[in-house]
């Protein structure tokens, strides 16, 4: 068992937020990017990590909650480790997207977002702004357009290989 | 059209890469311009140019950089909008990620203009490629001292931020962007004071579009009776048109500001094989819908408004015969229901009701006064609140149930056995 407690681990992000917080002339304009800092070391938010910003910041701390729970790309609990969101847009309906979300979501075996070996969470998500490749999803970082069954599985694939 | 402009370099490999992209001229005319012209002259040529901004509203790119206050008692901004959300549009993707440095270049000369000295590049959250793209050509960019203190050895310095989103629709709002940047939540704000005058930190603050900027460097270099001359009269210039939908051939078409709309979605190969139009959304879901037999229109801001729509972003969704319209609604509405940030009460309800009641008729439960019910829900939003997205979140439903009214009633008459 480790134990560093999430403040000490959020603490070793010091040096990196001070290189934002430069970036800004008001403290306040970094709660994002500092949310965002803590997020990608820890896979969520946590309380303790909310708490970091808020002293970086200045921010009161009921504050950098609110801003958490407005935006659509934090977590606020543990997060599975890969992140699908899958355009739900009109553009992509109209190219089929409602076919190629159910079939992910069967192979995956998803139940509340969350695919049967809790590997992935898959999130519908809208307009991804990239209609030209309809229906497109976003695996992790990466968007993956003109989706067929074939596209899917080889994603899926690469998910499965980084795991094992 | 001849030659493209804000296209120019979207086919050439690496033009991302600032060796590249100086091959093809990028920061010359910056260079000259900021070396020999004053800022009054760069905004004079823009304001000649009757360029308007491409982000969706329309407003003279001139004309707002004017309302900045006279006498500068504080800092000035200039943020960016690179928050693309718009269903339909990802003309902005195209150039974060194939011409950055042409998005650079029109900061430069935009900042000049307006005497600014900070510029904020607010970049959607779910872009991640084109974050890295940018980032990587203000990096290079920034190496070569084209940012940074005494820009090409003027007393010009200008330091530029990208900031990323964290996924919200309305943080796309000019005020709810910069609530967000300040890192509140992405709440609009009350206008008047309007950003000019109170913005990014209480400071005057201009805010354009990605697009909107990428053309000041084409205005300045080839002069705004040429930029004016290659549109409409009062819209100048190209536009990125985003076609998707049933198309033969989705993507990005740059074409002169007022081609007709049959004309682009030829261009983008023509409605699916087989299939003939039965409905288009011009400008991003936003928009009032078009039947077919409205669609000789031509896209610019005037001839779209006496259309009764609006070019908006320029995000054009085509929809063939099989396209149900009650689905389609119910799409829109869960978007507006998803994406209401819930300050003001007549749209976070109004926005909710409408999409449970497309909902409801969509399953076969709905009932024929639904229809009246959801006019009047959208009638309710629109024009009470701080910002437009009611608006916004009102025309789909107007516009579907009266153009296509009979669909809608054939619809609750086929799936919902005759309720009342």
């Amino acid at each position: 068992m480790s134990n560093v407690s999430p403040l000490d681990d959020v603490r070793s992000l010091d040096s990196e937020a001070a290189k934002i917080l430069v970036l800004y002339d008001q403290k306040r304009a970094a709660v994002l990017p500092l949310l965002r800092l803590a997020q990608e070391k820890a896979g969520f938010v946590s309380p303790e990590a909310e708490a970091w910003v808020s002293e970086h910041t200045g921010v009161p701390l009921v504050h950098v909650h609110e801003a958490t729970s407005f935006y659509t790309m934090f977590h606020v609990k543990p997060h599975p480790k890969h992140h699908i969101r899958f355009c739900c847009g009109t553009s992509c309906m109209l190219r089929g997207s409602e076919e190629r979300l159910a079939y992910l979501k069967e192979k995956l075996g998803v139940r509340d977002g969350v695919s049967s070996d809790g590997l992935v969470f898959v999130e519908e998500s809208e307009c991804l702004c990239a209609c030209e490749t309809a229906p497109m999803m976003q695996v992790d970082d990466r968007y993956v357009g003109d989706l067929d069954s074939a596209k899917i599985d080889a994603e899926l694939d690469k998910i499965r290989k980084d795991a094992s | 059209m001849t030659e493209p402009v804000l296209s120019r370099n979207f086919n050439i490999p690496d033009a991302c890469m600032i060796e590249v992209a100086e091959k093809r001229g990028a920061y010359q005319t910056a260079r000259r311009a900021i070396m020999t012209q004053t800022p009054e002259e760069i905004g004079q040529a823009v304001t000649a140019s009757n360029l308007r901004g491409l982000g969706g509203a329309g407003f003279p790119t001139g004309k707002k950089w004017q309302f900045l206050p006279k006498d500068r008692t504080r800092p000035v901004y200039l943020v960016v909008n690179a928050d693309e959300g718009e269903p339909g549009t990802f003309k902005d993707r195209y150039i974060l990620e194939r011409d950055p440095h042409q998005l650079l270049e029109g900061i430069l000369l935009a900042a000049y203009a307006i005497r600014c000295q900070k510029a904020y590049v607010y970049i959607r959250g779910e872009y991640v490629e084109p974050w890295r793209r940018l980032q990587n050509a203000l990096d290079q960019a920034t190496a070569k001292k084209y940012f940074g203190k005494n820009i090409f050895g003027t007393s010009f310095s200008l330091e530029v931020v990208i900031h990323r989103g964290a996924g919200a629709y309305i943080c796309g709002e000019e005020t709810g962007l910069l609530n967000s940047l300040e890192g509140w939540k992405g709440f609009p704000r009350l206008k008047p004071p309007f950003p000019a005058i109170v913005g990014l930190f209480n400071c005057p603050t201009i805010m354009n579009n990605v697009e909107t900027l990428s053309c000041i460097p084409h205005i300045v270099k080839n002069g705004p009776d040429w930029f004016a001359s290659l549109g409409s009269p009062g819209n100048g210039g190209t536009h990125l048109f985003s076609v998707s939908g049933h198309v033969n051939r989705p993507g990005v078409y740059e074409m002169p500001m007022g081609t007709p709309l049959k004309e682009i979605i030829e261009k983008a190969g023509g409605v699916r094989q087989g299939h003939r139009l039965k409905a288009v959304i011009p400008g991003g879901i936003s928009a009032k819908i078009l039947t077919a037999d409205e669609a000789d229109v031509r896209m610019d801001y005037d001839s779209l408004r006496a259309a009764g729509t609006m070019l908006g972003s320029a995000g054009i969704i085509v929809m063939d015969e099989t396209t149900c319209m009650v689905k389609a609604l119910l799409y829109a509405t869960k978007f507006f229901a998803h994406e209401s940030c819930g300050q003001c009460s007549p749209c976070r309800e109004g926005t909710g009701w409408a999409y449970k009641i497309v909902k409801r008729i969509y399953e076969g439960k709905g009932r024929m006064r639904d229809l009246d019910v959801l006019l009047s829900v959208a009638k309710g939003m629109e024009g009470r609140t701080i910002c437009a997205f009611a608006d916004a979140a009102s025309w789909p439903v107007q516009s579907y149930i009266l153009k296509f009214r009979a669909e809608f009633e054939d619809y609750i008459r086929r799936t919902s056995s005759g309720r009342d």
